[in-house]
């Protein structure tokens, strides 16, 4: 085994006895997945069913209330509408409707008042809800009217839009995991490495191991390669370890799952090699860049200060790339030129079933240069004698 | 065999001043022998011996370790020494006997001779019995067996020892000294570092005594005490580094 091996093993063998790096760095992310899909799935798929709706109505007779007892919606009487605003104020109720009188002629409107918190994102959907049923019943009496005087149902909707969706490449994935899949796989990349990086070299020459490996024949380089090796291991299976969990919570069917993943998961053969290929430099990219940190810092914890600020050069265009879709920007060649964005946005793309070759290509030549660039650096900091005396 | 010639390494401080940690100091240890640098803390022996052991570069200077040039062939030269010192730590999460192998990988060995080295090393410090366990979980005495294991492992024919025993009880400074003895008595050329009088006194051949970065006595402690008129060799290094007590100095005055 040459140096480089026996430093990589080393770390890594370090690493997995941490409990840090097998709580953060691995089962987090899995963790974390699940948590996203199940806790959301179960909150927005819960919305979307009627009977889990809780409307507080002024006490009526009126027939749409039978309605809403069919589709199982739990209904509650109440006998004023003071009692409802004082339910709403309260936060006990969220929705209260008043049904005014029957119409007595046709060309009569029923109103309803529906009472409501406007901050209320729940009382939002309700009535969103209400007035979806509201114009269905609009056109269903619309129709039955115009049927009454000879008239076609389709001058009910003057105007009518068909949607034709065009298909391009593959089947891809649901709007949650495009949006959030990206994102998460980059996030972890990097953070999958956040608390160990301080270790690899700020943290041994605090624990006063660092003269002794610096003793060894072992050159500089060498031992630089095997610490960043072992750090992008790390962060690597930090990254995977969030697809992971997606693919366990796709399999074992967990509550919530069928709500965000009823359009599928996205991950094909094809949309797994982009990941893997645009992930391997990033992932370079990153290690590098915090074992600079850890080279440049007297102890861990200024190590985990710079840490800590460079984090946001992450995190900033990872997040922008879940809102890459409201934009044109997404198949737009100047992103393959921005670190960690093009990351993101070729998975994004791949996850789509619409894979940008040329842009994973571009992708793969920045993260790798800069990579390489940083990976340079850090040698130079590490052959400094600052490395072990800068206390 | 080392050979230091007017070996100097300046740095400067937060002021730019230039601070002078060792300031051309010359000596040579022999094989079998145990060469002492005696000095209080700050004095510069840390310094040298990281030079020595091609850590820092001399600001100018020249030494040789076991023939090889410190400064154009620095691998080389760690190949030919073992470093201890208290401050040299273990990694908490390696068992011990994972520590030895780790550094005997380092030192190029390998496949059936690294682990017939390891195995030596383990039976000759009576290791077995914590061979297994993590480092964090060993006491000091542990520790330091595996350090003197680490430090030997490769069979070096050169040994600096940097304050060995600082922080160690009584106990544990007796072995380690007896393991310093033993070097010697192998024929490896050791250069042993200390404040500690009575651990020059019993081990070293030839001492060289070191004060703000400059060597101020050399040889053997009977001819450092006959060059200092003391019968102590404490009261000769006081008198070697200039030291005069506030008595002595108002004693003067009057």
């Amino acid at each position: 085994m040459n140096p480089i091996s026996w430093v990589y093993k080393k770390e890594l063998r370090e690493m997995l006895r941490d409990k840090r790096t097998r709580g953060a760095a691995l089962f987090g992310p899995i963790f974390l997945m699940i948590f996203f899909i199940c806790g959301f799935g179960s909150v927005i798929g819960g919305l979307s069913k009627k009977e889990n709706l809780k409307i507080h109505f002024v006490t009526s007779s009126n027939p749409m209330l039978d309605e809403m007892r069919k589709n199982k919606v739990n209904l509650v009487e109440i006998p004023s509408i003071a009692e409802g605003e004082k339910l709403i104020k309260d936060g006990k109720a969220t929705v209260v409707l008043d049904f005014g009188p029957l119409p007595s002629k046709v060309g009569d409107q029923q109103r309803i008042d529906a009472y409501f918190d406007p901050k209320s994102q729940k009382a939002q959907v309700i009535i969103a809800g209400i007035e979806a049923d509201s114009s269905k019943t609009n056109k269903v009496v619309l129709e039955t009217f115009l049927k009454s005087h000879n008239l076609p149902a389709s001058a009910a909707e003057s105007v009518k839009v068909q949607r034709k969706e065009v298909k391009i490449g593959e089947d891809g994935a649901g709007d949650f995991i495009v949006g959030m899949l990206p994102y998460l796989i980059v996030i972890w990349a990097f953070y999958g490495g956040f608390s160990l990086a301080g270790d690899l070299v700020a943290g041994e020459k605090e624990k006063a191991t660092l003269e002794t490996l610096l003793i060894s024949p072992v050159k500089r380089t060498q031992i630089v390669l095997g610490k960043f090796l072992a750090l992008s291991t790390v962060c690597l299976a930090s990254s995977l370890a969030s697809v992971l969990g997606l693919v366990l919570v796709s399999v074992l069917k967990l509550p919530g799952s069928d709500f965000m993943l009823k359009d599928g998961i996205g991950i094909t053969p094809t949309s797994g090699l982009i990941t893997l290929i645009v992930l391997l430099p990033t992932v370079a990219m990153f290690a590098s860049l915090l074992l600079a940190f850890s080279a440049y810092a007297k102890n861990n914890r200024e190590a985990q200060s710079y840490i800590g600020l460079a984090s946001f050069v992450v995190v900033i265009p990872a997040a922008f790339s879940q809102l890459i879709g409201l934009t044109d920007a997404g198949s737009q060649n100047w992103v393959n030129f921005v670190p960690v964005l093009n990351t993101a946005n070729n998975i994004r793309n791949a996850l789509l079933g619409k894979p940008d070759w040329m842009g994973t290509g571009i992708t793969v030549l920045v993260s790798g240069l800069i990579a390489a660039v940083l990976i340079g650096f850090v040698i130079k900091l590490f052959g400094r004698e600052e490395v072990l005396t800068r206390v | 065999m080392v050979v230091v010639e007017e070996l100097a390494k300046h740095f400067q401080d937060q002021k730019k001043n230039t601070v002078r940690a060792v300031d051309g100091i010359s000596f040579q240890a022999e094989p079998g022998k145990i060469f002492g640098l005696l000095g209080c803390n700050g004095a510069g022996k840390t310094t040298a011996l990281r030079m020595l052991s091609t850590v820092i570069r001399p600001t100018s200077g020249k030494a040789t370790v076991a023939g090889i040039d410190v400064l154009s062939h620095p691998e080389q030269v760690r190949a030919q020494i073992g470093f201890m010192s208290t401050s040299t730590a273990l990694y908490g999460r390696l068992q011990s006997r994972e520590v030895i192998e780790y550094f005997g990988g380092l030192y190029g060995l390998s496949g059936t001779i690294l682990k017939q080295r390891v195995d030596y090393v383990i039976d000759k410090l009576q290791i077995h019995e914590f061979a297994d366990r993590l480092c964090d979980k060993l006491s000091t005495g542990q520790k330091q067996r595996v350090n003197i294991a680490r430090t030997i492992l490769h069979d070096p024919p050169v040994l600096f020892f940097d304050e060995p025993t600082a922080g160690l009880d009584v106990v544990l400074s007796q072995t380690v000294m007896e393991f310093i003895e033993e070097a010697r008595d192998m024929g490896k050329t050791i250069i042993f570092s200390t404040h500690i009088m009575s651990e020059v006194e019993r081990l070293c051949n030839h001492v060289a005594i070191i004060d703000k970065g400059k060597l101020h006595g050399e040889g053997t402690v009977e001819e450092l005490k006959l060059k200092a008129g003391e019968t102590s060799l404490e009261k000769a290094f006081l008198k070697f580094v200039g030291f005069e007590s506030n008595y002595r100095r108002e004693e003067v005055a009057q």
